[in-house]
């Protein structure tokens, strides 16, 4: 069977499956296997796409984020790209199998992987200059397509206005593409991802969504997301019409998103901890970590931000000017990280704050992992790494304008030809490859992953 | 973090030996692991240039822009 797969970036079930006006979805849920998926821990981006891909986990496919430390160093780091993904994904199998596939803007992407098929590159593409197409004369046909394609729009400005305009025809551009290559190229598996809805989201939630903190209720931004829901059930209504009745089709997101209730600064908070040395003296709020002087010899720990934290203990023998022991290593790491369980709220309330091992959690954690991965309040608070500001609390984002953060479950739906009703399902991002491979007849493969087959 | 035993050459233990005083590598053990690493994160970095310099500069600003590298 030929399957189809619709990946919105970041949507969560509450809206997808309950809220807004949007009949080309709520018919296809009519007839589908369809509920929450829990995603994989970093609810983020990079890795989670690639986990549904190949059914592996962030510490089998050595990725824990968009960035990583180069080689334990302090201040090196490395960008991920397609070629860190060793691990098979979905097309890799199928192409073995002689079936042809179109990857269209599955993070990360770039630089586009050989494939039996055609790949085209997600937003980490450098540019539109850059070769972003497997093979490399599909560029030239996305082009004529779609002129001047669009891999992601910049969200963090204050001028709005201009960022709606720009998702807005990012969005009606990969659509055209996607219709475009579904009828011209002969695929048995087809899925792509608009990273336009995560953007969306960012960069407007607090116009939405009567809960947030700064919400303004009569802003004219305040429809821009029901409007930008609306947008994509017309352009996936147009694209289903394409489909013949035997496709199978998936919606998939890789998180979940909900409303940010501040940046919790846990650099500066390691600093009141005595955990991390650092001359302040004079500095900025919003200075990075890189730009002041760390007297790493006295540091035990620092960390990363971003929609998590990342906790790096600095440890003798394996960083340069490390302190901490390797026999009291775990010692320490169990200490600190109870105490960032105990971390309270700003006004003393209790928060629901996850720390993750990494060879814990995962059944191997390979390359350069953090030593603890932290989920400040579930996620509601994001991780500020930068310093210099009056509480450790702050109710906006330390890096520009951004009003949500992420949650741990994104949607899972199958319609296929033989479901007639709709049926509810619990899933993890891990039942997505194997339920894949058994549509398009590789049960055998399937059943070497760890996820389960729905449907 | 859990330890693993391996075996070298006593010739090569000694050098080590000596080559670690009066530096701050308090061990053989801990400067092996230290060169290894360094060893294997530079054979990883030849399979990651990806990006050139000015392509790596334009990614990462990006990056930063979408609140990935905060």
């Amino acid at each position: 069977m030929r399957v189809f797969v619709i990946g919105l970036d970041s949507a969560p079930p509450e809206l997808l499956f309950n809220e807004f006006d949007l009949p080309n979805i709520r018919r296809l849920l009519r007839k589908s296997i369809y509920g929450p998926m829990k995603s994989c821990v970093p609810a983020i981006t990079i890795p989670a796409w690639m986990c549904m891909a190949t059914g592996k986990t962030p510490g089998e496919l050595g990725l824990y984020g968009f960035r990583h430390r180069k080689g334990n160093s302090y201040d090196e780091i490395w960008i991920a790209h397609s070629l860190m993904v060793k691990e098979k994904a979905v097309w890799d199998y199928a192409g073995e199998r002689g079936l042809k596939s179109v990857v269209l803007g599955v993070p990360p992407s770039y630089p586009p992987k050989k494939i039996r098929g055609w790949m085209v590159g997600c937003f980490i593409t450098p540019d539109a200059s850059t070769n972003y197409t497997y093979p490399p004369e599909l560029k030239r046909e996305i082009e004529r397509v779609v002129g001047d394609y669009i891999f992601d729009v910049v969200f963090r400005k204050e001028n709005r206005e201009e960022v709606r305009e720009k998702i807005w025809e990012m969005t009606e551009k990969r659509f055209e593409l996607v219709r475009y290559l579904l009828e011209t190229k002969d695929w048995d598996f087809f899925e792509f991802v608009e990273i336009g809805l995560d953007r969306v989201h960012h960069a407007f939630w607090k116009f939405f969504d009567e809960n947030h903190h700064l919400h303004e209720p009569n802003s004219p931004f305040k429809n821009v997301i029901p409007d930008y829901y609306r947008l994509l059930d017309r352009e996936i209504g147009k694209t289903l019409k394409l489909l013949d009745e035997d496709t199978a089709v998936l919606i998939v997101s890789d998180h979940g998103i909900k409303r940010m209730k501040g940046c919790f600064a846990v650099n500066q908070w390691l600093i009141e901890e005595g955990l991390l040395k650092a001359d302040l003296n004079g500095i900025k709020p919003g200075t990075k970590l890189e730009s002041v002087e760390v007297r790493w010899k006295d540091t035990i720990a620092w960390a990363w931000g971003g929609y998590y934290a990342r906790i790096f203990i600095n440890v003798r023998g394996r960083e340069r000017r490390g302190v901490v022991r390797m026999s009291e290593y775990d010692k320490v790491r169990d200490e600190i990280a109870e105490m960032i369980r105990s971390i309270r709220g700003p006004n003393g309330e209790k928060w629901n704050t996850k720390v993750f091992y990494p060879e814990e959690i995962y059944p191997v954690a390979k390359g350069d992992k953090p030593d603890m991965m932290v989920y400040f309040d579930d996620l509601y608070w994001r991780s500020a790494g930068t310093l210099g500001w009056e509480t450790n609390y702050l109710l906006e984002n330390d890096t520009g304008p951004d009003d949500a953060v992420h949650s741990e479950y994104g949607v899972f739906a199958l319609h296929k030809p033989d479901i007639e009703e709709s049926k509810h399902v619990q899933c993890t991002i891990y039942d997505f490859a194997p339920t894949v491979l058994n549509l398009l007849g590789l049960s055998d493969v399937a059943e070497t992953l760890r996820g389960n087959v729905i449907g | 973090m859990e330890l693993k035993e391996v075996r070298i050459p006593a010739e090569i233990y000694e050098k080590i030996e000596e080559r670690i005083k009066e530096t701050e590598f308090e061990s053989v053990d801990e400067y092996v692991t230290y060169v290894l690493r360094e060893v294997l994160a530079s054979l990883e970095e030849e399979e990651e240039q990806v990006f050139s310099e000015e392509e790596e500069e334009k990614v990462k600003e990006r990056l930063r822009a979408l609140g990935y590298l905060d």
